[in-house]
């Protein structure tokens, strides 16, 4: 290692404009974000109720501790919608814009699509897609320098976790073909 | 050359003994499925099987130990019901593939699985800490004299170790409160620091604090005693340790330690295991494990099994039923 | 003085060729698994414990014991470059260590953690050598109520630390106790908020919902900003080491009260995780400045690594004396004991002192040139910080969700690790503190658990948790830091503070 601490700046041309406009405000993510607490806490404190969430002689029951957890959840989340309430009409605070929503669904999407790919393809065969994909399309960098980092990737991690550890992961028809 | 490479073949076969049915063979490593957390009884036993496989090459592919010990155990069930027609993975099972059913309202049903064989039965002996009463009939005497009830140590909730307390409490009358910890060895370090005053441990989970002299054996839930005569204390075999119905007591329990494939298997790939585990019943690994840990040997496959398990299955179903244990 | 014979003894065993070897080949083994996220410790060494089963038992263990080693080392690599813990011990070091990272600090920050690590260990082990006996009889003392008091003193010493508004950090945490609770109750043996899915039944495993929280969202708010890491190469020279290690006695009082919290936690079975959140929060509660903390402060990192390791070292401890695993690699070793014949328990030290003092002995030399071997291999680890992020990034998701699904061998949670980066993140951007989340979801069950067992030994009277000296003490404590705000306050307003302020400046 050089003794001098190198610092790493990858210049990157399609850095979001500071100026993009506000796609949501924080206020409003706040909102929904306490909204569907609220619901999930109503859904579990009625579960745990059916459980039976009493005090009986040996202590409490099963539902006792999440039924008053959900509460107390759902206590926090309408304190944070009223709160988000007020603060909506104050200030408007940027949750994303629409050039960081732009970058953030550029790299969502792909993990999306490869979680859907694992569960029919198998993780091996997503993987090379994900990242041979990623690196082109979203990275611009040659397809040739793509795929074969992908391949090598995909291929050391089978072998570390399918050969030498004998760690099953998911597979799909590929392997399936090969024998594996 | 094919002729030949034939040849070398049936040489191959002959010398590993590979019976005649010799057709199917895992082609990949095979998974051996534990329905409880690492360090307990199953997993040991898994591993046991791991190392006599690999030691003894009785098998090409490896085997993986994989614990699915999540829900107590009901995980393990699950992906094996999932898992149907995949002969890459056996489960190393034991009651609670009838008790959690029940108790639990799981769906699901061992008769979906393809059994495989029965390897050994498990024990239940009733233990106190070696400050506490000596007998039997002083224990009981003295849970009955106390001001609170007696807190009995166990394995999970509705399960073996606590149908065994609440049999015990009918038939003798005393009270106790039931702990269900996460481990038999949890339930015997607790006996040990005073915690509990009793538990129904198997043989292994308390056998290093029964060498250590830290905690009593009283009786055995079996109706004859454990078979090992070699001396495991200073003084003590586990032979010596009386049954409880000598102790004027009679609850009995035996528990199942049993391989199963998940559905649908065909028969090639169930004789292949069939004779696998046959195989490691006969290593010495195996031998002795058994003995260290006080299980009662045992070897039931095909329509021997079938008909055990579905006695032993009437027998828990009952148990459980009587115990108020069945969810409705 | 007998310990100090038998270690002898013990170094004497290890001190060939080949046991010299087979401890290289461990830690390396061991640091590669901890860099790989979902294999980490207890994975790694459940995986590479069948090679070891043709090897004699000290030989075996001194090689399983060298992976665990170089897991625990390796693991906070990860958790610092990329804010990824490997294990659930390493998360409170992404609190300070990532944010040193992105200051271009990687290389002091992965000094401190290593060095942490290693005094941790080291503290632990002198422990295990010295008090062996004393102190497994002390671990015995523990019941279902001074479990749950000490499952409180680490809830009570996590409330109204956070900058965030109060609410959030009750969401926070009763969401993280909620998800907690899913699957099945182990005391009913009920299941509960399951809603007849087979794939709740197992509940939410906490790694699953730590590599969604931190990998996967740190990847979405990486990549709004700009496309690249945030990070510096981290090439650790001797310079950094050295400066690290010269700035080590300032803060003497953390390592010192870290070590002490690892150390009594990893006693009592299960308490690494509860040690690393313990040992970061109380460092930050006692700092002159804790607002500092969690935006790059080095004894933020100092302060969980040397709790995390001293307790998963004395985890070893109940495991041999009393064959309770005080972890789960501890859980995975003592399988691997019972392969080779040796039962764990009071009688091993007696039965079997080659073995149990080649292993002690072995997690001295372990521990040595472990530390030397990551200080030098970091830069090969930390030069992935120069591949552009476009490669990295889908490589990290790939890990993330290899690391998932390894965990249970289940897709289901590839899925739930999905919906926890969407978690993570929007959690992150509103400022809901993700901290108390990760913290309830590890020991909200234990809690709930041990607070219940005590509620039916004692027939439902709170009055145990006051019921002897030990629980009483520890519980009183836990009361002590909930309102620790209230009483500093009381302690500033009598005039106590005001001079230590000026006392410093």
């Amino acid at each position: 290692m050089s003794q001098t601490e190198l610092e790493i700046v990858v210049d990157d041309p399609t850095a979001p404009e500071d100026d993009s406009p506000s796609v949501v405000s924080s206020a409003t993510v706040e909102t929904v974000v306490c909204l569907l607490l609220l619901a999930l806490a109503a859904t579990l404190g009625y579960d745990n109720w059916r459980t039976g969430a009493s005090w009986d002689a040996t202590g409490p029951e099963p539902g006792y501790f999440p039924f008053y957890l959900a509460i107390i959840l759902g206590g926090g989340s309408l304190y944070g919608l009223i709160a988000a309430l007020l603060a909506r009409r104050a200030v408007r605070e940027t949750f994303v814009t629409r050039a960081q929503a732009r970058r953030v669904m550029a790299v969502f999407v792909p993990t999306l699509l490869f979680c859907a790919a694992t569960q029919f393809l198998g993780l091996y065969v997503a993987s090379f897609l994900l990242i041979a994909g990623f690196m082109r399309v979203v990275g611009k960098i040659a397809l040739w320098k793509s795929l074969l980092t992908a391949f090598v990737f995909t291929a050391i991690m089978f072998v570390t976790f399918d050969v030498a550890f004998d760690v099953i992961m998911p597979k799909g028809p590929l392997e399936a073909a090969l024998g594996r | 050359m094919r002729i030949s490479v034939k040849a070398v073949g049936a040489a191959a076969a002959l010398l590993l003994t590979t019976p005649a049915f010799a057709g199917w063979e895992p082609t990949k490593p095979v998974e051996i499925v534990v329905a409880a957390g690492a360090g307990g009884a199953s997993d040991q036993m898994a591993r046991m099987m791991q190392a006599a496989i690999q030691k003894n090459n009785l098998m090409k592919q490896p085997m993986v130990v994989s614990l699915k010990g999540g829900a107590s155990g009901a995980e393990a069930l699950m992906y094996m019901k999932s898992s149907e027609g995949d002969p890459n993975k056996v489960l190393i099972a034991y009651s609670l593939i009838y008790m959690l059913p029940l108790s639990a309202k799981i769906p699901f049903n061992w008769r979906e699985l393809t059994p495989v064989s029965v390897v050994a039965l498990d024990q239940f002996v009733l233990w106190d800490n070696s400050a506490g009463p000596k007998t039997l009939k002083e224990f009981v005497a003295a849970a009955k004299a106390a001001s609170s009830p007696f807190k009995m140590g166990g394995t999970g909730s509705k399960r073996e170790d606590h149908v065994l307390t609440v049999f015990l409490e009918q038939k003798t009358g005393a009270k106790f409160s039931y702990l269900p910890y996460k481990s038999g060895g949890e339930a015997a370090t607790q006996l040990v620091g005073n915690h509990t005053e009793a538990n129904v441990n198997n043989p292994s989970e308390n056998l290093e604090v029964w060498r250590a002299g830290q905690v009593r054996p009283l009786c055995v839930f079996d109706k004859e005693r454990i078979s090992y005569t070699t001396k495991v204390t200073e003084t003590q075999s586990w032979a010596d340790i009386p049954t409880c119905k000598e102790e004027g007591v009679d609850v009995q329990y035996l528990m199942l330690r049993a391989m199963f494939l998940p559905g649908k298997a065909t028969p090639e790939q169930q004789a292949f295991y069939v004779d696998l585990f046959h195989k490691v019943t006969q290593t010495t690994e195996y031998k002795e494990y058994m003995e260290k840990q006080a299980l009662k040997p045992i070897f039931l496959t095909g329509k021997d099994m079938v008909q055990f398990l579905e006695e032993d299955d009437a027998l828990n179903k009952s148990l459980m039923t009587e115990a108020g244990f069945v969810a409705k | 003085m007998e310990a100090f014979g038998l270690l002898l003894h013990g170094f004497a065993v290890l001190l060939t060729w080949k046991t010299l070897v087979l401890m290289m080949v461990g830690l390396v083994l061991g640091i590669f698994v901890g860099v790989l996220p979902g294999l980490g410790g207890p994975n790694g060494v459940a995986i590479l414990l069948p090679l070891t089963f043709t090897m004699d038992p000290t030989s075996a263990i001194v090689m399983l014991s060298c992976i665990y080693w170089g897991a625990l080392f390796g693991g906070a690599i990860t958790s610092i470059l990329f804010n990824i813990p490997g294990e659930a011990w390493s998360v409170a070091t992404t609190f300070d260590g990532y944010p040193m990272a992105q200051q271009g600090r990687a290389a002091e920050a992965l000094t401190a953690a290593f060095t942490s690590s290693f005094i941790g260990s080291l503290v632990a082990v002198l422990l295990i050598t010295f008090l062996a006996p004393m102190i497994s009889s002390f671990a015995l003392k523990f019941g279902p109520p001074e479990f749950f008091a000490v499952y409180l003193l680490t809830f009570c010493s996590f409330v109204g630390l956070g900058r965030e508004a109060k609410h959030k950090t009750v969401i926070s945490m009763s969401l993280g106790l909620l998800l907690a609770g899913i699957g099945m109750d182990t005391v009913s043996g009920n299941l509960r908020m399951t809603f007849g899915s087979p794939e709740l039944l197992r509940g939410i495993n906490f790694l699953v919902a730590v590599i969604g929280l931190f990998g996967i969202s740190e990847i979405l708010l990486t990549m709004e900003e700009r496309l690249a890491l945030r990070g510096h190469a981290a090439g650790i020279s001797l310079r950094v080491v050295l400066s690290v290690w010269k700035d080590l006695p300032k803060y003497w009082v953390t390592l010192l009260r870290s070590s002490f919290i690892g150390c009594w936690l990893g006693i009592t079975p299960g308490g690494a995780i509860a040690a690393s959140f313990m040992g970061y929060n109380l460092a930050k509660r006692f700092a002159k400045e804790p607002e500092s903390f969690g935006k790059g402060r080095i004894e933020g990192v100092f302060a969980p690594e040397t709790a995390a390791h001293a307790s998963g070292t004395s985890a070893l401890l109940p495991m041999l004396a009393l064959g309770i695993p005080g972890s789960g690699t501890a859980a995975i070793l003592l399988g691997g004991l019972m392969v080779w014949g040796l039962n764990p328990g009071p009688l091993l030290f007696v039965e079997h002192k080659d073995f149990v003092w080649g292993l002690i002995a072995s997690m001295y030399l372990g521990n040595v040139v472990g530390l030397v071997l990551v200080l030098t291999t970091v830069p090969i680890f930390a030069s992935i910080l120069r591949v552009p992020f476009a490669a990295v990034a889908p490589m990290i998701v790939v890990s993330c969700a290899i690391g998932a699904y390894a965990i249970q061998n289940a897709m289901f949670d590839i899925w739930l690790m999905l919906g926890f980066g969407i978690v993570g993140y929007v959690f992150k951007k509103i400022g809901i503190p993700l901290a108390p989340f990760t913290l309830a979801l590890v020991l909200g069950n234990r809690a709930e658990d041990a607070f219940r067992l005590s509620m039916i030994g004692a027939g439902g009277d709170l009055k145990v948790f006051w019921s002897n000296g030990l629980v009483g003490s520890i519980t009183t404590l836990a009361i002590v830091l909930l309102f620790w705000p209230v009483i500093d306050g009381l302690l500033g307003r009598v005039g106590w503070r005001q001079q230590d302020k000026t006392a410093t400046q």
